[in-house]
This record gives C-alpha cells, sequence and structure tokens, in this order.
C-alpha cells in the first residue's frame, strides 16, 4: 500500500438519485489527523458525500463519475466484503441522532461487542476493551453501563455511547454526521470538547458535517462549504470564515445570527442581505404597551406528573411516584411584549405553555390570561380564551395533518372555534398565507410538499388565523438553517410590531433570543432561577446556570 | 417483571371468567329445552322436572354460573345430555386433535416470518411482488374454499393425501394433519409474511440499522440481530391473535375434513342443545385463547427492555 499524502482524496465525484445530481464534481481531500468541517444546508448533499465514503449511500443513489479513494485504494473498485472490512475499522462514523443511534433491544456491552466482528479475542476481552473505549469517553461508573440498555441512558450518554463504539477500533477516519445537532448547548459543548481530545489520542482524522458554524469554528481546521451539490469553498477554517472567497459562503456567515454582535431588529436572510436593520431601542419600548396590567399573568404554577400504578402497586397501597415538572413558576407578559422562556430540554419549558392551555393540569397557581382565571375557567371560557391566544407547536411538519392541504389547515381555527359561518374560508386562507409571506396557491398543497421553512411559515398562518392577542411559540426556529432561521425571525418581529402580539417564545437557541426578546426568563430543573431584561442577562448572568448556558451558547469557549 | 406477569395472569383469569359467565347467560336465551334433548319426547313431566332440578335448570341464571364454576375447580364440567358421559372425559378425548391443528401456527411461523423479511430486505423485487399477490390472494380466500381445493387437488386428483379422517398411528396422524392445517395456515402465512415484511421495513430504516452496518457488523447478523430482534414483537403478538382465528377455523375445517375435534363437538352440542358440552367446549377454547395471548404478551415484555422497565 502507498501512503499518499491525504488519507482522503475524492476528485470530480459525482452523486446521482436518479434523474437528480446530489453532488457535482465534488473535489475533497482530508490530511491524516486533521479535522474537516463540512457545512452546508439540508439537501446541499454534504451527508450524501460523508454517506459515500462510508459505503452507506442509499439505493436509489449512484456514484456515475469521479474517484474516491481512502488510504491510497480506490473505495469505489471495492467488492462489498472490502468495503466491510474497512468499516468500523479504518472509518468508523457517529450517526446524527444519538437517540435512536443504539439497537434498543441489546444491551450496550453486547452492541460493543458486535462491532468488534473483526477481532478473534474472547468475548471476555472485547468486553475489556468496550470498558476502557467507555472510560475513554468519561462515561460516568463505565462498568455498570455494559449492563444497560440504550434506554436507561441519558441523550448526552448515548452519544458517548456511540463516540466510544467510534473510537473503539482507533479508526485512521471519524465521520461525525451532525452528531452535536440534537443535543442541548451545554452538552453540546462537553461533546465537542471531548471529540477533540479523542482526536488527539488517537491521530485519526475527522470529517465533521453539521450546519452549525460555531462548532465549526471551533473544533476544525479546515472547513469545505457545500450549496446545491457543489463544493464552493475548501480551505483552512480561519482563512474561509474571516475572509471568504465565495459569495456563498460570505452569505452564509453575515446570516448567522451568532456572527451578528449588535441586536438587530430584522436579520439579514441568503436571499437579501440588505434585510439586516438594527434595532430601535426607543421603537421597542413603545411597542411594549405597560400602561395596563399584563396580558397573561403566571403566579407560582405547580406542575406535578404522577407515574400510573401498576395492579400490584394498588393491591401493595404503595404511592404513586410523583414528579416535580415545574415549581413555583411566576411570569408576566405585558401586552406587545416578547418574553424568551430558555432552559435544557426537559427543564419543563415545554410544560408551563401546555399548562397555560391546559393540555396539563396544573397542581396548584394561577394563570391569568386577560384576567380570566384560565386554571379555574369553565370549558365555556377556556373555549374563548384559546380564540384569543395560540400555539406554535415544535414540529411544524408533524403537526400538520398529511392528508389536509394548507389551505383548510390555515382556516381550521375558525371552524374549531364555531366562527366560521359566513365567512369565505378561501379568501381566509389567502389572507393567511398572505400574511406570513406564503404565495396564495400554496393553499392546495400537502404537507409533504412543503420545505421546513415554509412549514414554519404555515404554522405562525395557523396560530394568527383567529387574531389572537398572544401566541407561544415552541422552538420556532429548530432545526431550520440559519438563512430560514432569520426568515421566521423576520417574520415573527414584523408580525408583532403590525399586529401588536405578545409572544412567548420557548427555545434554547440563545442567539435569536437575543435580537428578539425583551425579556428572558431561565428555567432549570423545572425552576425559574433567572429572569430579567434581555440584554442585562447577557451581560451580567447571575445564576451559575444561566452563566454555563450562556458560555456553551454565545462565545465559542471550547 | 414478575410483579406484571401476576398482573397479567390475574387479568386472564378475569377474562375467562367473565367469557364463560356471558355465554353462559346467552345460552338461556336459546329456544329448547335440555330436558327434552336427554329423556326424549316420550318422558312424563315428573321425569322431566327431576332433570331439571338436578341440572339447576330450575335456579336463576347467577345460581347455575356458581354451581358451574363450583364444578369447574372440583374437576367436573357435568355429563353429556346424550351419552351420560363425563363432558371432562369427552373434552380430554377431542382436545389433542384440536390442539394438533394448531400446531399450525408453527407452519404459519416458520414460513411467514422468512418469507416477510426476505420481502423486505429485497422490496419491490420479483419476490416481493409475487409473495405480495399470493399473501393477499391468500388472505382473501376464506379456509374453507381453500380446504376444499386441497382435498380437490390432493386427494380426489392426485390421490397422495387423505381426505377425511384424522388417521392412526404417527405417520397416519401426520398425513391426515397436513391438508387440514394448510387449509388453516395458509392464510395465516399471509398475513403474518405481510405484517412482518412491514415491521422489518419499518426497522429497517431506523438509525440504529444504520449504525450497525456503518460498523461492518456482517449483514446476516445485522439482519438477525438488529433488525428481527426490535420487529420481532409486534409479531408475536399477531401469532397470539391469531392462534385464536385459527381455533375458531378448526371448527369449519373438522366439519370439512370429517376429524374429530373441539371444533365439531361443539358444533354437534350446539345443535342438539348439548348444554354442558357447550359450556366445555368454550371454557377450553377460552382458556386456550386466553393462555395464547398471555403469553405473547409476556414474551413480548422479555423481548423488548423498554417495556420490561415500563412494566416492572
Amino acid at each position: 500500500m502507498t501512503k499518499t499524502k491525504h488519507l482522503v482524496d475524492i476528485r470530480d465525484l459525482c452523486i446521482d438519485f436518479g434523474p437528480v445530481r446530489a453532488v457535482k464534481n465534488a473535489n475533497m481531500s482530508i490530511g491524516h489527523g486533521q479535522i474537516m468541517g463540512l457545512v452546508g444546508e439540508s439537501g446541499s448533499g454534504k451527508s450524501t458525500l460523508a454517506n459515500a465514503i462510508i459505503g452507506l449511500l442509499p439505493h436509489a443513489a449512484d456514484i456515475t463519475s469521479g474517484t474516491l479513494e481512502f488510504d491510497g485504494q480506490d473505495l469505489r473498485s471495492f467488492a462489498p466484503g472490502q468495503r466491510q472490512d474497512i468499516r468500523g475499522r479504518e472509518i468508523s462514523y457517529v450517526s446524527q441522532d444519538p437517540m435512536s443511534a443504539l439497537n434498543p433491544s441489546l444491551r450496550i456491552g453486547q452492541q460493543m461487542v458486535d462491532i468488534q466482528h473483526w477481532s478473534t479475542e474472547s468475548n471476555a476481552d472485547k468486553l475489556q476493551r468496550a470498558l476502557h473505549a467507555l472510560e475513554q469517553v468519561k462515561m460516568p461508573s463505565p462498568q455498570a453501563r455494559l449492563d444497560m440498555y440504550p434506554h436507561e441512558l441519558s441523550g448526552g450518554q448515548k452519544q458517548r455511547v456511540c463516540i466510544a463504539m467510534a473510537i473503539m477500533a482507533r479508526p485512521k477516519l471519524l465521520i461525525a454526521d451532525e452528531a452535536t445537532t440534537a443535543l442541548d448547548a451545554t452538552l453540546e459543548v462537553q461533546i465537542v470538547k471531548l471529540l477533540k481530545e479523542l482526536q488527539s489520542d488517537i491521530g485519526c482524522a475527522m470529517l465533521f458535517v453539521t450546519h452549525h458554524l460555531t462548532v465549526v469554528e471551533a473544533l476544525c481546521d479546515d472547513v469545505t462549504v457545500m450549496y446545491h451539490g457543489d463544493i464552493r469553498e475548501m480551505g483552512p477554517v480561519r482563512d474561509v470564515f474571516s475572509n471568504p472567497s465565495d459569495e456563498y459562503t460570505s452569505s452564509l456567515l453575515s446570516c448567522d445570527p451568532a456572527r451578528i454582535h449588535e441586536k438587530c431588529k430584522r436579520l439579514p436572510v441568503m436571499s437579501d442581505l440588505s434585510l439586516k436593520t438594527p434595532a430601535d431601542p426607543e421603537m421597542d419600548k413603545m411597542r411594549i404597551d405597560k400602561s395596563g396590567g399584563p396580558i397573561l399573568s403566571i403566579e407560582g404554577l405547580d406542575v406535578t406528573f404522577t407515574k400510573p400504578r401498576g395492579l400490584v402497586d394498588l393491591v401493595q397501597g404503595r404511592k404513586a411516584e410523583r414528579i416535580e415538572a415545574v415549581k413555583d413558576a411566576s411570569l408576566d407578559i405585558a401586552p406587545g411584549e416578547t418574553v424568551a422562556l430558555v432552559g435544557e430540554s426537559g427543564s419543563g419549558k415545554s410544560t408551563i405553555a401546555r399548562a397555560v392551555f391546559r393540555l396539563v393540569s396544573a397542581e396548584s397557581g394561577s394563570v391569568l390570561f386577560e384576567d380570566a382565571d384560565l386554571l379555574h375557567a369553565t370549558p365555556g371560557q377556556m373555549r374563548a380564551a384559546r380564540n384569543r391566544m395560540s400555539m406554535m407547536m415544535q414540529d411544524p411538519i408533524g403537526s400538520l395533518s398529511p392528508r389536509t392541504t394548507v389551505g383548510a389547515a390555515v382556516v381550521e381555527p375558525h371552524i374549531i372555534s364555531g366562527n366560521s359561518s359566513g365567512m369565505d374560508l378561501q379568501d381566509e386562507a389567502k389572507r393567511l398565507l398572505e400574511l406570513v409571506g406564503l404565495p396564495t396557491d400554496f393553499a392546495g398543497r400537502y404537507p409533504h410538499e412543503l420545505s421546513g421553512g415554509q412549514a414554519r411559515r404555515v404554522g405562525v398562518a395557523r396560530a394568527l388565523a383567529l387574531n389572537p392577542k398572544l401566541v407561544i411559540a415552541d422552538e420556532p426556529t429548530a432545526g431550520l438553517d440559519v438563512s430560514i432561521q432569520g426568515e421566521v425571525f423576520n417574520l415573527l418581529a414584523s408580525l408583532r410590531e403590525t399586529l401588536q402580539l405578545s409572544i412567548l417564545i420557548i427555545t434554547h437557541n440563545l442567539h435569536v433570543v437575543r435580537h428578539l426578546a425583551d425579556r428572558t426568563v431561565i428555567m432549570y430543573h423545572g425552576r425559574i432561577v433567572e429572569s430579567g431584561d434581555t440584554e442585562d442577562i447577557i451581560n451580567a448572568p447571575v445564576h451559575d446556570y444561566t452563566k454555563l448556558l450562556l458560555s456553551a451558547n454565545l462565545q465559542a469557549r471550547f | 417483571m414478575i410483579g406484571y406477569a401476576i398482573q397479567r395472569i390475574g387479568v386472564a383469569f378475569m377474562i375467562i371468567l367473565l367469557a364463560t359467565t356471558t355465554l353462559f347467560i346467552m345460552i338461556q336465551f336459546v329456544p329448547g329445552d335440555p330436558a327434552n334433548v336427554m329423556l326424549g319426547p316420550r318422558a312424563t313431566p315428573e321425569l322431566k322436572e327431576a332433570l331439571r332440578e338436578r341440572l339447576h335448570l330450575n335456579d336463576s341464571v347467577f345460581v347455575q354460573v356458581y354451581y358451574f364454576f363450583v364444578g369447574v375447580l372440583q374437576g367436573d364440567l357435568g355429563v353429556d345430555l346424550t351419552s351420560n358421559r363425563p363432558v371432562v372425559s369427552i373434552l380430554a378425548e377431542q382436545v389433542p386433535y384440536t390442539a394438533m391443528l394448531v400446531l399450525s401456527i408453527l407452519l404459519v411461523t416458520l414460513l411467514g416470518i422468512p418469507i416477510g423479511t426476505y420481502a423486505a430486505m429485497h422490496r419491490g423485487g420479483a419476490f416481493d411482488q409475487i409473495s405480495g399477490v399470493v399473501a393477499v390472494s391468500l388472505i382473501a380466500v376464506p379456509p374453507i374454499v381453500i380446504g376444499l381445493y386441497l382435498i380437490l387437488l390432493f386427494s380426489v386428483q392426485l390421490k397422495w393425501l387423505p381426505a377425511i379422517g384424522a388417521g392412526e398411528g404417527f405417520g397416519g396422524t401426520l398425513k391426515h394433519l397436513i391438508l387440514p392445517t394448510l387449509a388453516i395456515g395458509l392464510t395465516w402465512i399471509g398475513y403474518v409474511s405481510r405484517l412482518v415484511r412491514a415491521s422489518v421495513i419499518e426497522v429497517l430504516m431506523q438509525n440504529h440499522v444504520k449504525t450497525a452496518r456503518a460498523f461492518g457488523i456482517p449483514e446476516n447478523r445485522v439482519i438477525r440481530r438488529y433488525v428481527l430482534r426490535v420487529a420481532l414483537p409486534a409479531t408475536i403478538t399477531i401469532l397470539g391473535v391469531s392462534i385464536g382465528f385459527i381455533l375458531s377455523s378448526a371448527v369449519i375445517v373438522e366439519i370439512l375434513f370429517a376429524r374429530p375435534g373441539i371444533g365439531k363437538l361443539a358444533y354437534d352440542a350446539v345443535i342438539s342443545r348439548n348444554y354442558p358440552v357447550v359450556m366445555g367446549t368454550v371454557l377450553a377454547s377460552t382458556v386456550f385463547i386466553v393462555f395464547a395471548t398471555t403469553v405473547s404478551d409476556l414474551l413480548n415484555v422479555l423481548l423488548d427492555p423498554r417495556s420490561r422497565d415500563a412494566n416492572s
């Protein structure tokens, strides 16, 4: 085997999905021990390229031309069996979603033994190596984890297991496909730190596929930028990020909210960078009406979930196990104000929103909406309140019925509220679609024909159908590329100016919060630990958790 | 897990109790007097009255249910009204024949799971398409029609296999079993292969299968440990349910193939208002079905660590 300069050498590679060319004449090389970041929007072909290296392209995909060399060997000429030998030994892989990456019905130890199929050692030796790998990824009590099933581990622990599996064979190349995207910001920092340490211990090269530019900056030596199947730019991270030569790269960088330091009223988007407008503090103040009382006032809210008891528990008189999801939460929203509720997954932030809508029942406390006590409202009063406040669901496509057209979905609130008689629903659907900046002919489309950003706009249109005074937006920018994040951001920002909306935004994306929210409330383990003006919280955090969250989110201190 | 098992078995007993009681009550609405059946049309009213007294037929339904279950606990299911033999010993003779038919579940498992898995692995291929058409055709045709054509083909035309009876000795029994089990089983091979195919396709698309492949685990091992192991619980539930349906098909198939068995027994007993035998067969088949579904539920929990934890 000849030792080449580069570990991975891709020349003029084309990958087709039927008539669609997903990767066009790609050229990329990764040196031994080098960390390469692969950046691009969803659908840009970056995962396809990564899958081609490890040989896991879907059946529909074909490599039509070009060369793909790994460590001096032509991977395209390999028989399937030869590829099998490389996988897991010389190239390993950490997948996107740690929650689903492990077999739910095998113990961690069994899975870690399974992937050492290349070794002829005894199972005990293989388990020993697995244990060592778990120690390397700093898994707490590693010995016990070997006997556990994936569902007994937290998301961060599962990702540590996946990384332990990937480094066990000391591979030459580690491919991490969006390995930190599904994690909370604080966890993301830990995992990125860990990857960097392990990479320098083992000396492997790494291909880190992501759309998170801050992570690339913190972790990678080189970066490749992809757009619509084209590789637009490749070079050392420092050069590319400070002085991009390609127009797309520079737009991408200037659209990243994390890179915009001043607070903005409108964020730039890929199609129009000039949209960027700095925030006007005077205007912001005028927007908020502090003369009367708050539109929504939550006082001392407690929400407790009880685990259902089985027959045996009942017979033994065992008390049901109680989990405190929200403890003594209080927050006010003034008319026109935007408040951000920030915390990691499981901190209880969505539970507060659900308690306001009485989707879960609160133990104690009060929720006043326009002075009506929602927790003790009659069904009639509750219906009236629900017409004046609305919720934007977290998963925009999943919350639309796949068999209902967009037009029917956006006017559905009118039908449910019983106010649709005598209304021209088609006109109303057009009005709502125009309001959120979608072409009116979208009314005839079905959810699967929408992109993530378009589905999000439909969600906004549906939330605004009844002219609510308060919108609760659950993770409105989660899973979106930076430029689409900007579009959704701008939409919310302009709507609150024209419609006098109050917005409660639930998120863990502090970059968006920084530009959008007037006030920020930080939640941790079911309690509100800090709240105040967004700027004050970002500039002078008080609580330890807030500091941790900020350092994970705002500066790339990896 | 043990707590959950006890709970499931408790529920199983309640289902048996409820099903039997319901049938006991429903049977009261069927016209016809068992005393007439037993004693014939020329019996004197006094004789009939004495018999009714002995069988508790004059008491309320609930008292009769009470006596029935007291009898069950003592291993006494009453006496066959026509032959005067204890129902328990009649059942003991007949149950094995039906149990043999239910073994067609083995046929279903051994053919249905591999066919479904192979079709899913080569989705859209020739095998998948053909097995799909065949499976749906088998589902659409009732066992009695399949049975008739099997007899026509293998007994009448080819003269390979016997058409009626249960046979004697090991070889004979086996020979007589082939056509009836096929008649019952083919439909379920269709069902199970389709369901296995659907759940295997679902699991194949899951992320952990991609992870397993990315680590170069050999494909047959991936299918065994990373696909089938995860897809199996759904299949076991279906197999558990299918046992109930197979048992009900047994009634038709036993009549068609003139085989002894509780299906045939129940049919004859209903026609002749032979209540103790009706109740005996119902109890036997209910116990059997509830046993099968309970076992499949418990197996499921045992195989899936997530539900094991949720239920412990």
